[in-house]
């Protein structure tokens, strides 16, 4: 064995690795005799599978070696000892063998990893650089897509269209020639175009922006000019009261209405403006005012939290009144009551004037929570009235307006929704109450536009002012003729309880000049004592003496007979005619129930009342009833056939002159006066 | 007029309202009566007195205005109504009437002496036998004209005062009147001569002084003749001229006539029209509108 050989030796041998190293075979001594032995390049010349052969071959002779050792151990000649020892050095020189084989299995080993490092080593720079051209292959794809992407910012600018822009630029600035066919061209002379257009536009807003500025400050200067004015009109209107007032042009006052007509709730509103406007365009007599504080007006419609605050207040009042001492359940009832009968703080006045200088006030109030208006009515007149005692009900406030239209007498509330209200508090009728509230009225409630259907309940009625319209002159005039006939009645009721029946002198021709029987007594009568009349009955059942007519006694007298009339007065009187019940007590009894011709009296002031109306307006019926009764009275007594039985004159001589005494099967007597002639006769 | 107003009158009117005269139609199913307005109202018997009445059939079927002055008196022929008012009489045809239709078949007037005033007339009688109506009234005679002609024929003059009322005592051409002036006539129809008078407030059976001795009602049986008025109701023996029979009666009767054996009378005034289904009590009234 080479290898073998070389270890024997003694001389330095130096193992390379492989790489020759220049320094290291500096250092060695030249002296020496250097064999460079190179392990390496003999693996590579020797056959690895030989090697493994050589290697099984080995451990096979070792074994065998090793075993014959055994043998001649166990055996324990004494010549083995040379034996062993052979083998022994047999088994050295294999086991060197050995030792090399393994030396050359390591070095072959470590070969192959450097060779495999090697390898590796260059996949990884490759890899490496596969890597690295990759990643460079995708920044440049980046980049490229960026710039692909990338929109300059001109494409921001939104461009007159194209068309346009070939139409409005000048030709130096769209050059046509050259932008027609190069895209790049035309956009830049479109980019030219716009930033020209657009310094022209930021010049004209500069120039804009100035002139509002001007604007601005001459706006300011006229302003002050205008407040300064304020104060001056104001004075001229101060100024100019005395000349409206003198004349007659209030202008002021009206403004001043307006004003505080807004606060009016809608059904006043509407009745004061339509009060207004009828006044205006055909009643100068009637006078429309609002009267009330309007600061309480406002106070209605107080924001909630105002409320809010007296509720916490009022509750702690509450409490602190509980301790002392419980509010009855009638106190209660009678707040909730009183809560509920409210009105609201703001009334309207009208005021009717009349010829003779008596005026008629009304004030309409609003309840808030029931929903209908009401009116208080006053008289004045120019001359203080003498009071006579019969004529108390003629102008109180509960009589004057009671049925102005038939029917309408005040006493309960027009509103049917009010019921269910009034049954809560326990309240029976408004009836009780109108003293304080006034009446409610069905026309009151049409002037304030208010209109309750019967057969059709509303939750909500609203004011319309086309109903008031449609009922004010109507309304206006009954109600100048309503103050008119009770002012006349007034009059005439004072001159009858002095026993003088007032006859004009338009109205002397419907008697005769001599009338004998006079009238003895004139005197207001209950409803309840008429009812208790017995002559009364028919007029009753008939329907035509109510409890809102107003009662009367009469005694006409001549001689011993006395003739008791019983009026029922409507209150639509003159139009509507007073009803008469007579009852003569002469010889006996006699009314138109026993007697025809009492009947035919009674049908000679009832239902021939248009002849007795006297010159219009018609206020003398009454009083000319009253005289006819008187005359028809005379007749009656004169007319009577005398009971030849009995002894002395008749008692009441014929003065009349008459045709025939007695017609028809009734035997009627003659009650027509027939003038200028001056006899009766029949109808 | 007002339509309050126009309720008011009538209302009035109506409490001053009297029936004086009715008369039943030919065919008995029909009332007219005739008020002091001078007003003509019809009404369905028929359904009056129907089981289904209800109290829209106790209201006229018609009304009109006949007459300016108050109706008297009324009569029905066998086709006519003929009605009396101021100083006329006037025809109306039934049929006509029940369809509603008011217009008059005639009218008449007789010679009356004194223009001064318009007499009424107080009565009508028919007189089948010549076809002839007797009229008597204000100007104190009684008239008779022929239905045919409708001229006057005859005149009888005799009373003193006003005629109330007329009786016929057809078996011997006579009528009786009783007046105003307290006497009862008899006339002769055919001659036109007065026959007899009879002074009834001169019998002191019954003559009531305090009432007056005016005549309102009679009738006639031939032989008997019932008269009130101011004096008592009376029934006496025509051909003795005494007085039989007294009935005492306390007030002034209106009317009076014979039926089968009873004597039916009747006073007082209203706008209304009793109707007795029998003699013991008032059914029901029919009334004006």
């Amino acid at each position: 064995m080479s290898s073998d050989s070389s270890k024997k030796r003694k001389p330095k041998v130096i193992r390379t690795d492989g790489a020759p190293q220049e320094s290291k075979r500096g250092r060695v001594d030249p002296d020496q005799d250097v064999k460079y032995y190179s392990e390496e390049a003999e693996v590579e010349l020797r056959d690895p599978s030989k090697d493994y052969e050589l290697y099984k071959q080995t451990c096979q002779e070792l074994q065998r070696l090793m075993a014959e050792i055994q043998d001649l151990k166990s055996k324990g000649s004494k010549d083995s000892a040379a034996a062993i020892e052979e083998r022994r050095i047999q088994s050295c020189m294999y086991f060197m063998t050995l030792k090399k084989l393994n030396r050359l299995a390591h070095i072959r080993l470590k070969k192959g990893r450097d060779q495999t490092h090697e390898a590796k080593q260059k996949v990884d720079a490759y890899h490496l650089q596969l890597q690295n051209l990759l990643y460079e292959v995708m920044h440049l794809q980046k980049e490229i897509t960026k710039c692909l992407e990338f929109k300059s910012k001109h494409e921001e600018i939104e461009l007159v269209s194209v068309d346009e822009f070939y139409k409005e630029a000048p030709p130096e600035i769209s050059k046509p020639n050259i932008t027609l066919n190069e895209p790049h061209q035309q956009t830049l002379a479109r980019l030219d175009w716009e930033l020209e257009q657009r310094k022209r536009l930021a010049e004209k807003y500069k120039e804009c922006l100035a002139s509002k500025e001007k604007i601005l400050k001459e706006i300011e200067v006229k302003r002050e000019y205008l407040s300064s004015l304020q104060p001056r009109l104001n004075s001229i209107m101060q100024a100019s009261l005395p000349v409206q007032e003198y004349l007659f042009m209030p202008f002021d006052q009206a403004h001043k209405q307006s004003e505080t007509a807004r606060h009016l709730p809608p059904p006043l509103y509407v009745l004061f403006v339509q009060a207004n406007a009828y006044g205006q365009a055909c009643d100068q007599k009637l006078a429309v005012a609002i009267d009330g504080s309007v600061e309480d007006a406002k106070a209605l419609y107080k924001p909630p939290e105002d409320s809010q605050d007296d509720e916490s207040d009022s509750d702690a009042e509450e409490e602190q009144t509980t301790k002392r001492r419980r509010p009855t359940l009638g106190v209660q009832l009678d707040d909730k009551r009183k809560e509920m009968l409210k009105r609201h703080p703001l009334s309207v006045t009208i005021d009717l004037k009349c010829k003779d200088d008596s005026e008629l006030h009304l004030v309409f109030y609003y309840l808030l929570n029931l929903n209908v208006l009401t009116v208080k009515s006053r008289v004045s007149t120019a001359a203080e009235l003498s009071s006579p005692v019969s004529a108390g009900d003629l102008l109180s406030p509960g009589c004057l307006l009671s049925c102005l239209y038939p029917g309408d007498h005040g006493k309960r509330t027009p509103n049917p929704a009010n019921q269910f209200q009034f049954d809560k508090v326990g309240i029976l009728s408004l009836s009780d109450y109108v003293a304080d509230l006034g009446h409610p009225y069905v026309w009151v409630q049409k002037l304030g536009g208010l209109h309750f259907p019967k057969d059709q309940p509303q939750h909500t009625v609203t004011a319309e002012s086309s109903l008031s319209a449609s009922h004010m002159e109507l309304t206006m005039k009954l109600l100048r003729t309503r103050l008119q006939s009770r002012l006349a009645l007034h009059k005439q009721f004072a001159s009858l309880e002095h026993g003088v029946v007032p006859v004009s002198s338009e109205c002397q021709q419907l008697f005769p000049s001599k009338v004998v029987a006079r009238l003895a007594k004139w005197a207001a009568l209950p409803y309840e004592d008429y009812l208790e009349l017995h002559y009364t009955k028919d007029v009753v059942e008939a329907g035509l003496a109510e409890d809102t007519h107003l009662y009367y006694t009469v005694l006409v007298e001549r001689g011993t007979a006395k003739l008791q009339a019983a009026v029922a007065l409507n209150p639509g009187y003159s139009s509507m005619p007073p009803v008469f019940s007579l009852c003569l007590s002469w010889k006996g009894e006699r009314t138109g129930s026993n007697d025809d011709n009492i009947r035919a009296m009674e049908s000679e002031v009832n239902v021939r009342y248009r002849e007795l109306c006297g010159p219009r307006p018609g206020y003398q019926l009454l009083t000319n009833q009253l005289q006819r009764l008187c005359v028809v009275l005379d007749v009656y007594l004169e007319t009577e056939c005398h009971d030849t039985s009995v002894e002395g004159p008749k008692e009441f001589p014929q003065e009349k002159m008459c045709l025939r005494l007695a017609r028809g099967p009734s035997r009627m007597k003659p009650f027509k006066y027939n003038h200028p002639q001056g006899f009766f006769s029949h109808r | 007029m007002a339509p309050g107003q126009m309720d008011i009158q009538r209302a009035l009117e109506l409490l001053h309202m009297t029936v004086f005269s009715q008369s039943v139609s030919p065919c008995g199913k029909y009332l007219a009566a005739g008020n002091n307005y001078g007003e003509i109202a019809v009404f369905s018997l028929s359904a009056a007195l129907s089981s289904e009445a209800k109290e829209e059939s106790k209201k006229p079927v018609v009304s009109f205005t006949a007459h300016d002055g108050p109706v008297y008196a009324m009569v029905s022929t066998e086709r006519q109504l003929l009605s009396a008012g101021n100083g006329e009489v006037k025809a109306w045809n039934w049929s006509d009437i029940v369809k509603k239709g008011c217009k008059e078949a005639w009218s008449r007037r007789p010679p009356y002496r004194s223009s001064l005033e318009v007499p009424e007339i107080n009565s009508l009688q028919l007189n089948p036998k010549d076809n002839s109506l007797l009229l008597a009234g204000g100007d104190c005679s009684v008239h008779a004209m022929d239905l045919e002609s409708g001229t006057f024929t005859h005149e009888f003059r005799g009373h003193n005062d006003y005629v109330h009322c007329l009786a016929l005592r057809d078996q011997y051409q006579e009528c009786l009147s009783g007046s105003e002036d307290g006497t009862v006539r008899m006339w002769d129809l055919r001659t036109g001569a007065q026959v007899q008078v009879i002074e009834v407030h001169k019998y002191e059976e019954c003559s009531r002084p305090q009432n007056g001795k005016w005549i309102r009602c009679l009738a006639t049986d031939c032989d008997w003749m019932v008269c009130g008025g101011g004096p008592a109701l009376t029934l006496w023996h025509l051909r003795s001229v005494t007085p039989t029979t007294v009935f005492p009666l306390p007030h002034c009767q209106q009317h009076v006539m014979f039926y089968q054996d009873l004597v039916l009378t009747a006073a007082g005034s209203s706008h209304k029209v009793d109707v007795f289904t029998n003699f013991s009590y008032r059914a029901f009234s029919l009334c004006f509108a």
